[in-house]
This record gives C-alpha cells, sequence and structure tokens, in this order.
C-alpha cells in the first residue's frame, strides 16, 4: 500500500507565514473579497451554514500553471479542478473554453464546469470533506437498522475504509465499485432514511415555527392586556373626576373607595385571566413536540437494557447506634480542650468540628458492645479457615 | 445463641468493618494459626537451608511460635517509643500496633525481621490516619534506617493486610465512654478534677492492652470498657448498666458483656506488659541462625534466588517484547481481524425489511 501523498495536492499555495505577512496585507486578506474576471458561473465548495462559500484567499496565492501571482495579479482568484488542482481563472479559460481537455498537471481530462472555488488552505480536506459529503448521502444507515451494535460497528468500519480509499486514491476503481454494490442493494433502505433525515429537519423547522408563533402569540397577548389595563386606568381617572366634581363626599374618601376597587380588579385579572390563555396555548404546542419526540426515539426494536443502578455508599443504611446514646450540647472534655480553646480557629481550620469527634467517640464506645468473641466457634468462625494461609500473598514457604 | 446478626435491615456499622468481617479471631483460632505458620515456614526454612548446604540445618533450633509472637509484642513497644518520639497522636501508635499483629498473623518473623516491619507500619499507619510525614524527615530520625528499608516493605505490608487500613481503636471509644458518663444522672456532680486520674489509669489500660491480643478477639468497645473497670470497676458498672436495657433486648446477653470484660482483664492483667528484654535477646539471637537464608542479602541462596528471579523477568520482558514486535510488524496495528467474520457489504441488505 502506498502512503498517501498530499504534496502535489498543495500546489503552490505555500503557507501562509502569518508573522511575515506585513499587516496591510493582513487587513486586506480578511475582507472578503471575490475577484472574478470570468462571466462563468462555479459550482461546488463547501458552504457554510448560511449556505455561502467562504472562499479561501491567500497573499501568496500563485497559479501553477502560468506562474502568475498576486503580485502581478491583485484579482488572481485560483479554483480546483475535480482532481484536486489548482489554477487561476485566465487558465482555465485559456484551456477549457473550447472543450474537456486534459489537466495540465495529472493529464486528467477536465471541463470547465468542473472547477469550484476553494475553501479550505489544505485541498487534502477539501477533498475529505467533499469524498464525506458524497458518501453520507450514500450510506446513512442508523444503528436501528442492525439488530446489533457489533453488526453496526462493521458497518461504520466498511464505510470508514471507503472513504479512506477515496481520500488517499488507493484502488480507486474497487473502491468505486463497493460503492456501487452497496446502492443497488441498499437502495430502499437508503431512501428511507433519506425520508427519515427529511422528516426530522422537517419536524424541527416545524417546531421552530411553532415556537415562533408562541411567542408572537404571547407578546400580542401581553400587548392586548396592556392595552386594556391602561384603558382601564383612563376610564378610573375620569370617574374619580366626575365624581369629585359632582357629589358632596369627602374627596380623600372618594380617591381611597375608587383605588381599592381598582386593587381588587386588579387581583382577579392576575389571578385568573392571564394564565389560562397562555397556558392554552403552550400546551398545545409542547405535547405536540412531546409526541414528535416519542415517535423517533422509541425505535423498532424494543431495547432490553438491564438498568445498572450504582452503589452509592452515601445512601446504605446503616445503623448508627443512635438509640445507645444520648448526644449533649456540650461535654466537659480535657481531649479535646486545646482544639475548642483555639481561639483563632486554626486547628479548625479544615472544617474540623469538635462535635463530629465527639460523636464518633460516643459512637464507638457503643459499637459492637454486645457481640461476643468467636470463642469456641471456629467453624462458624468469621475468618475463612484457609484464609490466612492460602490468601497471604507473600507466605512463601506455605505455597513451595 | 450468640449469633451476632444485626436486628431488622440495618446493619449496624461495626459490623460493615473490615475489622470485624476480616479480623476477628477467637483464641484457640489465632493460636492455630501462629502454630501452622510457625511450622509451614520452618519446613520451608529446613529445606532451604538443606538445598545449599545439607546437613546444615541440623543444629539449627528453629524460633516456636510463642517465641515469633514474643519478638512481635516486643516490637509492638517499640512503636510506642517512636511514636513517642515524633510526638504522633495515639491514632498512629495504635493503628501501627494494629498493623504489626495483623502483618504477622500471615507472615512470620524468620521472613520479615519485625525491626524492619515495624518502621514501615508506622510509616504506613502515619498516612492511612492522615497524619503524614515526609520519607526524609522520617528515616532522619531514625538511627540506621535509610529510606528504601521503609519503602521496600511497604507494598507487602499493604497487601498482607488485604489493603484493609481502617482499624476501630479502643482508644477512641475509651474517650466516648468517658463524654458519656456525663450523660449518667448522678455522676454529672463529680467534678473534672476527682475523676480525671480514673480516665488516666484507663487509657494506659487501653495502651498495655495492646500489647495483648485483645483487639482480635474482643471489639474496641469491649476492650475500652475493660480498661475502664480496671480502673474503677463500679464507675465502668455503672455505665454498663445504663445501657443494658437500651441493648438488645434478649436477657441472656448482658452475662456475656460481663464475661468478656472480665477475660480481657485478665488478659491485660497477664500480657499487658512489655516482655522480658533478655527473653528478647535470646530469641533474637536465634533468629539471626535460622531466618529465611533467601531473605537474607549476600547468602548462597538469597543470591540463587535473585538470579531466579531476575531470568523470570528477563523471560516475562522477552514474551513481552515479542508480543508486542509481532504486533507492529504483523501489518495490522489495531491487532487481529475479529473472530466472527465480517459481513460483506452486500449482506446488509438483510435488514431492509424494518
Amino acid at each position: 500500500m502506498s502512503r498517501p501523498n498530499y504534496g502535489w495536492l498543495q500546489g503552490t499555495t505555500v503557507r501562509k507565514s502569518g508573522i511575515t505577512s506585513s499587516s496591510s496585507n493582513a487587513t486586506r486578506s480578511s475582507t472578503p473579497q471575490v475577484q472574478s474576471t470570468s462571466s462563468t458561473v462555479y459550482g461546488g465548495g463547501v458552504k457554510d451554514p448560511s449556505g455561502r462559500t467562504a472562499e479561501y484567499f491567500s497573499m501568496d496565492d500563485q497559479c501553477p500553471v502560468c506562474r502568475s501571482d498576486r503580485y502581478l495579479n491583485p484579482k488572481l482568484r485560483l479554483l480546483v479542478s475535480s482532481c484536486y488542482h489548482k489554477m487561476c481563472e485566465s487558465c482555465i479559460d485559456r484551456l477549457f473554453t473550447l472543450g474537456p481537455a486534459p489537466c495540465p498537471i495529472c493529464q486528467k481530462v477536465l471541463r470547465k464546469l468542473a472547477f469550484s472555488p476553494q475553501t479550505f488552505e489544505d485541498l487534502g480536506v477539501e477533498k475529505e470533506v467533499a469524498v464525506r459529503r458524497r458518501l453520507a448521502k450514500e450510506f446513512n444507515k442508523r444503528r436501528e437498522d442492525f439488530d446489533d451494535l457489533r453488526s453496526y460497528n462493521d458497518y461504520l468500519e466498511e464505510v470508514e475504509d471507503i472513504a479512506f480509499n477515496l481520500i488517499n486514491n488507493i484502488n480507486v476503481q474497487e473502491t468505486e465499485a463497493r460503492v456501487a454494490t452497496y446502492k443497488a442493494a441498499n437502495a430502499a433502505l437508503t431512501a428511507l432514511n433519506l425520508q427519515r433525515e427529511e422528516a426530522y429537519a422537517l419536524a424541527l423547522k416545524e417546531q421552530e415555527e411553532l415556537d415562533r408563533k408562541e411567542r408572537e402569540a404571547r407578546a400580542a397577548q401581553l400587548a392586548h392586556e396592556q392595552q386594556l389595563e391602561r384603558e382601564e386606568k383612563e376610564r378610573e381617572q375620569r370617574e374619580i373626576i366626575d365624581k369629585l366634581e359632582t357629589s358632596q363626599k369627602d374627596a380623600r374618601q372618594v380617591v381611597a373607595k375608587s383605588r381599592a376597587n381598582a386593587a381588587k380588579r386588579l387581583a382577579a385579572v392576575s389571578g385568573s385571566g392571564k394564565p389560562s390563555g397562555l397556558a392554552a396555548v403552550g400546551f398545545g404546542f409542547g405535547a405536540d413536540y412531546a409526541k414528535l419526540l416519542k415517535t423517533r426515539t422509541t425505535g423498532k426494536k424494543a431495547s432490553n437494557s438491564v438498568p445498572d443502578e450504582p452503589h452509592i455508599p452515601l445512601q446504605d443504611e446503616w445503623y448508627a447506634y443512635d438509640d445507645l446514646f444520648v448526644f449533649k450540647d456540650g461535654y466537659d472534655d480535657v481531649v479535646s480542650e486545646a482544639v475548642r480553646k483555639d481561639r483563632e480557629g486554626i486547628m479548625r481550620a479544615g472544617g474540623y468540628m469538635v462535635e463530629e469527634a465527639w460523636q464518633r467517640a460516643l459512637r464507638s464506645a457503643v459499637a459492637g458492645l454486645d457481640i461476643s468473641p468467636l470463642e469456641g466457634l471456629t467453624e462458624r468462625g468469621v475468618p475463612e479457615p484457609t484464609g490466612p494461609v492460602d490468601s497471604g500473598t507473600d507466605v512463601v514457604m506455605v505455597s513451595v | 445463641m450468640q449469633d451476632p446478626s444485626p436486628p431488622p435491615i440495618k446493619k449496624p456499622l461495626y459490623e460493615g468493618s473490615t475489622q470485624f468481617k476480616n479480623w476477628r479471631y477467637s483464641h484457640s483460632r489465632l493460636a492455630q494459626i501462629r502454630s501452622t505458620l510457625n511450622e509451614a515456614a520452618v519446613s520451608v526454612i529446613r529445606t532451604t537451608f538443606e538445598a545449599y548446604e545439607p546437613g546444615s540445618s541440623a543444629n539449627v533450633t528453629f524460633l516456636t511460635a510463642d517465641e515469633e509472637s514474643l519478638l512481635v509484642t516486643f516490637y509492638a513497644t517499640m512503636i510506642t517509643q517512636i511514636c513517642g518520639r515524633f510526638r504522633f497522636p495515639e491514632e498512629v501508635e495504635a493503628t501501627a500496633v494494629s498493623y504489626l499483629k495483623r502483618f504477622y498473623l500471615k507472615n512470620t518473623v524468620m521472613d520479615w525481621h519485625p525491626k524492619n516491619v515495624m518502621l514501615t507500619a508506622v510509616f504506613l499507619a502515619t498516612k492511612t490516619t492522615n497524619n503524614p510525614i515526609s520519607l526524609e524527615v522520617y528515616t532522619s530520625h531514625i538511627p540506621k534506617a535509610s529510606a528504601s528499608d521503609v519503602l521496600d516493605l511497604e507494598f507487602l505490608i499493604a497487601q498482607s493486610l488485604g489493603f484493609e487500613f481502617a482499624v476501630w481503636h479502643a482508644h477512641r471509644a475509651l474517650w466516648g465512654i468517658w463524654l458519656d458518663l456525663q450523660s449518667l444522672p448522678d455522676t454529672t456532680s463529680n467534678s473534672e478534677a476527682t475523676r480525671s486520674p480514673v480516665y488516666t489509669s484507663a487509657v494506659s489500660h487501653v495502651r498495655s492492652s495492646r500489647l495483648t491480643d485483645a483487639e482480635l478477639v474482643y471489639t474496641p468497645s469491649q476492650v475500652a470498657l475493660a480498661a475502664l473497670s480496671m480502673a474503677d470497676r463500679d464507675l465502668a458498672l455503672k455505665w454498663l448498666k445504663s445501657k443494658q436495657d437500651k441493648l438488645r433486648s434478649d436477657a441472656d446477653h448482658s452475662p456475656n458483656i460481663m464475661e468478656s470484660i472480665d477475660n480481657i482483664t485478665n488478659l491485660i492483667r497477664k500480657h499487658g506488659h512489655a516482655p522480658d528484654v533478655e527473653a528478647v535477646r535470646e530469641v533474637d539471637r536465634r533468629l539471626k541462625l535460622c531466618k529465611n537464608p533467601e531473605k537474607v542479602v549476600g547468602t548462597k541462596a538469597y543470591l540463587a534466588r535473585q538470579a531466579e528471579e531476575d531470568k523470570k523477568a528477563e523471560d516475562r520482558r522477552i514474551r513481552k517484547a515479542d508480543v508486542q514486535k509481532e504486533a507492529t510488524t504483523d501489518g495490522d496495528p489495531f491487532g487481529e481481524v475479529l473472530a466472527r467474520s465480517k459481513p460483506g457489504l452486500v449482506d446488509y441488505d438483510d435488514d431492509d425489511d424494518d
């Protein structure tokens, strides 16, 4: 097997030495520039999530065919052929306008439309991404499609083998044949999985849409409520003024009464009206989504996994002799005197609490008080009869 | 019935400890372990002697099991001295003594001299009880001890202990009893000063209990109570009485506790003192002659053993290198093809019918 050789893939793109490039260059290269002398629209390239292609661009670019570089031609734009060789747009125009022609570097027959913009500095990466994209379309089986993990892993390894071969040009013919065989054999499943993917993407999109609608509904309702409130307030104020004008009552009493009324109304609104509307909206969407998730996660085959509960020693139920002693708040104790009298708390720095030490001592004072010794009970005894002799790890003389 | 099985569902904390599960013996069991260990050791060492110098074992008197434990007890007292010199807390000392005793239930003095084991046991105990000290400081304060002396045995000891480092101590139980005495209704009137000598003497009894097998047979609280009863029997009885009705309801347990405590008291009175230095010296002198020659640096047996081990290690190394070489030259760096034959691509349409 030959070692993959990337040397030719990299063309003459000398790696950008960031330190040596001048600051003016750096600012220029950071601004997105797409310079095209040709009217041809080139497809391909790796798109970012927003659907745009970020083209790779370097100040050291040089066309390996005509040797023109960015210094001579600031509008130089290098494109990548399907055999992963770079050349400038003018060379492409010159060589391939009259129809298919051999690549000047590897002699593979190329067409003008087979060129695509470069996304990654390293053409090896460019190629790998392209190959993997292509394979992902065909090899889209999932874990659920296999009976056990073993066969799934075998499948993944197979896919990885194929990808590796294609990327590094190892047995290309044979590998392509394998891909074709697979494609023929699994057309139905592939299509199905494709549909599933699309359905999932669609569901996600729907969910996003629902979320957005919910947010909008909530905002509208909030605005509506605020509007109502404002109107109410204005009406109240008008009422107060009317009353003050017409009635003979004390002004302060009138104001207080209407205030109380307003407070009552507000409480009624916040207590009942607001949540019910929103809850109904949110609930409807939430339930829908939950159902969707559920249908996705429950596979065809019921998982027969055994719950593996870890043992947490802190949750063990131990009898700690608590009924055998009464813990007092303080003790007349010589042993711990130094710790308790330590004013700066240096001895208690690590979180030492004399109460805990006392408690431990009290526990051990009553622990096992009623355990009888093993005298005369050797058969039932806890130590294994052979233990001390056989399991002694270094009792060499016994084992000889 | 003396079944210490726990009351409903909840298991008492002490019965979950490794000390209860793996380091609890009866007196007769202890004696049996020690004698079988001693016999096995003697026979192995005798064959080793014979293998290198036929007839040389005829006039060697090997140590008996009792002599072995005498030596261990003596070095347990040395632990007290060392810990006193470093001002380690009592917990370190008690833990180290426990380690020493437990170690010699699985190994023999004739293989590993307690002088070295003791040093490592103390160092290990400082770490397991969270009182760490640097190895340099530790060895620099002990005459004729090097860092490797301490470290060489560390794993061996940890292994012999079964990596069970937590020990429940009698001195802590004694402290607890002493605190709990203040909950008794009629003793609260006593001032601290009048009780202090009682506590001091009880602590000293706990310390001497470390030289006996008490901790391997009885629970720490029983040992502590026995120590207290040696200092002030009435006080101990009063405390026990206050607990007794709360302990398990079966009445037949109560005499057992008192009996155990009397047994411990006798044990401490009888064995709880440092062994006679002259006797120890005599045993130690004989130990020099009957040590396992494979473990004594410089002897023929040691060299032979060393060579054998080197050879084994070399073999292992070669084998490992071979395996590695095979793996690299075999082409596929990810190992052999998996045992099951891989299904070809075409086989995948089995899954088509979902």
